[in-house]
């Protein structure tokens, strides 16, 4: 809402201004850490009821006061940061030749980067230009009613999210005790519990815990945190408390989704197929795979016989065997640079990635665990002065 | 500021009237304790309360108050305790002679196998007038705020200030929460009216800062002290075992009651008013 009230008001000053609004946005913008936006008419709402005549007897503690008075100049504030980054938003968009009306926060930095380019290693230093809700840290709203009492039963701890969490965890502890005595009362035989199975996720580190309770939190306390939700965890009936816990997990990032594959294409005939390319030592190779083929195999012109040795053959031909392949698939490789082996193992990693493409997941990961999807890093070692190879010694001869 | 006058009128009266007073062998002179009550309550009235603008302190809540001091038991919460329900919760055991607070040994009824033994006919008219101070403050919407560092029992206090709507501070002392608050708290915060220790020393055996904290902001206290402890900077010592479970959990219990007396008390007698 705030956005279109300033859009409109702006209106036509735009081009002669320009110079000392932006930077004033720009500078003024140098970041903090940006924050989730905070809701501005929640702290207006709040002033409005104490504007209000109010009951008899209701009284305002000197805490709700100052609350109050801090609440509005934030406010006032942050409408005054909005109105200056929206005329910056503007003269930039003039600048570049967009329209003002339609220009993003992604074209503001794509322009800022283009205007301003800057050699600065770190960047947190370099220049941009942000919402200010963006930039300004979010304001705790009030804990406390107007009577001064906190919301919060904690809230004399100086950190009642966190400790609210802590005291959470722990009387979860002993209700699964207590759950566990009572399942040993039903006929004296204790069954295992259904186990937790935690397997491919870890805790939430420190930064994304401190996020959660909006609260800073030292190293000790983050891990006690842990030592405490651990021993939630090691309860035998802790598979009761799983939607908490994994409240407070994080899953592995699939190792899958670091592979980037090629898009399959059709060509005039109506056939798929896929580019690929692939390295191995100073070999390089552009790949071309068909499917529902027969087994055709073109290596920069030739075929399989590019390759003398049989080493070299098995070598290349690994990815369709392991696939049960062989005679289904067509493939045209342009192979440059290296030696034998290393374009071997180049078209070795292109045809395999081709492959992938057009498999399902379960068989990918197959194909990851056999090593196909991986590239080969290793490079040739440099030859050492005073001894012939990399590593060869010559003959040891005293005196 | 006319009003404030009445009520320190008020106070004055009702705190030099109380005829318990006599019976309590406080360590610190009866004068110095009442002008230290006054100045406390003076603050809960003046200083962290202040009235809106467009009308004055309402009257009515003050004659509520004023009527619930004019009685000697308003709450009824003397008659939730007794002389044996102290004795069946071990109350009465301190610790052995050795630990012993010299200003603890007026409370000492005699030592059995090197263990001093509390005297509980000193501790239960003490318990009473605490239980009494504490629905009083209740009555009159104070913040009252659960202290103890005692591991075990850490999450039954905690969780019993949520249960009465009030608060509790049991987790690693921060310093300066009350003495350097709107620092602390990022802004001018109102500080508790009344300090419950279940036990009054901190995880090292020695007197809690928030004990002489509570005494520099002129923050009344009631606190369990057994016979390791400092009873001094203490406005309502109660002279009693601070460690078993079952002993802590009849002090809960009695607190949490006398509590939620007070404030039921007061929904009454508001809606009566109406």
């Amino acid at each position: 809402m705030a956005l279109n009230l300033t859009l409109s008001f702006i209106g036509g000053r735009c081009s002669r201004v320009f110079y000392s609004q932006s930077r004033i946005s720009i500078l003024g913008c140098i970041r903090h850490q940006s924050t989730i936006p905070s809701d501005i008419s929640s702290v207006s709402k709040l002033v409005d009821t104490a504007k209000k005549p109010q009951p008899k007897a209701e009284r305002i503690s000197k805490a709700m006061v100052s609350y109050l008075e801090k609440a509005k100049k934030y406010d006032a504030m942050m409408l005054e940061e909005i109105s200056q980054y929206e005329i910056g938003r503007r003269h930039l968009a003039n600048i570049m030749g967009a329209d003002p009306e339609s220009f993003s926060q992604e074209d503001i930095d794509k322009a800022i980067e283009y205007l301003l380019p800057s050699a600065l290693f770190a960047k947190p230093a370099r220049p941009l230009m942000k919402h200010p809700y963006e930039i300004f840290p979010k304001k705790k709203m009030a804990q406390f009613g107007t009577d001064g009492r906190p919301f919060h039963y904690l809230f004399y701890t100086v950190k009642p999210n966190y400790y609210g969490l802590m005291h959470n965890i722990a009387w979860k502890v002993e209700e699964l005790k207590k759950e566990e005595d009572k399942h040993y009362q039903v006929d004296g035989v204790f069954r295992n519990p259904p186990v937790l199975n935690l397997k491919g996720s870890t805790w939430i580190d420190k930064e994304t815990l401190k996020k959660k309770v909006l609260e800073n939190i030292s190293d000790l306390e983050y891990q006690r945190f842990l030592q405490l939700i651990e021993h939630l965890v090691a309860q035998p009936f802790s598979y009761k408390e799983k939607e908490f816990i994994m409240q407070y997990r994080q899953e592995f990032e699939s190792q899958l989704k670091q592979f980037n594959f090629p898009e399959i294409e059709i060509d005039e005939n109506g056939r798929q197929f896929c580019k690929t390319t692939g390295k191995r030592k100073k070999a390089e190779v552009d790949l071309i795979l068909w499917i529902k083929g027969s087994g055709k195999v073109e290596i920069n012109g030739q075929d399989l016989s590019y390759f003398q040795s049989v080493k070299e053959r098995n070598q290349l031909l690994f990815p369709l065997q392991f696939l049960q392949k062989t005679k289904e698939v067509d493939f045209k490789a342009e192979v440059r640079r290296g030696g034998i082996s290393g374009q071997a193992g180049a078209i070795r990693l292109a045809l395999s990635q081709a492959l992938a493409t057009f498999m399902d997941q379960a068989t990918v990961e197959k194909m990851r665990l056999a090593g196909l999807l991986t590239r080969d890093i290793r490079r040739r070692e440099r030859k050492k002065p005073g001894q012939p190879g990399a590593r060869k010694k010559n003959t040891w001869k005293k005196r | 500021m006319a009003n404030r006058l009445i009520r320190m009128n008020l106070l004055r009266q009702f705190f030099s009237s109380l005829p318990q007073w006599q019976k309590i062998p406080c360590h610190v002179p009866r004068p110095v304790l009442q002008a230290r009550l006054l100045h406390h309550n003076q603050q809960l009235y003046s200083q962290s309360v202040i009235p809106a603008p467009e009308n004055d302190v309402s009257t009515e809540s003050l004659d509520l108050e004023q009527a619930s001091l004019a009685h000697h038991d308003y709450f009824n919460v003397r008659n939730l305790i007794n002389l044996k329900q102290l004795f069946t919760n071990r109350v009465h055991f301190g610790h052995k002679k050795g630990v012993r607070n010299p200003f603890m040994v007026p409370y000492i009824y005699g030592n059995r196998l090197d263990v001093d033994i509390i005297d509980l006919d000193q501790t239960l008219p003490l318990f009473k007038d605490a239980l009494n101070f504490a629905a009083h403050i209740a009555y009159r919407k104070g913040i009252i705020l659960f202290m103890s560092r005692n591991q075990q029992m850490m999450l039954r206090i905690e969780k019993t200030a949520e249960e009465c709507g009030e608060y509790a501070n049991c987790r690693y002392w921060a310093g300066g929460v009350f003495t350097n608050s709107s620092v602390m708290f990022g802004s001018v915060t109102r500080l508790p009216d009344l300090i419950i220790f279940i036990s009054t020393l901190n995880n090292i055996f020695e007197s809690h800062t928030a004990v002489r904290d509570a005494a520099k902001m002129c923050i009344p206290t009631i606190g369990i002290v057994d016979t390791n402890a400092d009873p001094r900077l203490i406005t309502y010592p109660i002279p009693g075992n601070d460690d078993s479970p079952v002993a802590i959990e009849l002090y809960l219990r009695l607190f949490k009651r006398a509590i939620l007396i007070g404030k039921n008390r007061r929904k009454k007698d508001e809606e009566s008013l109406e």
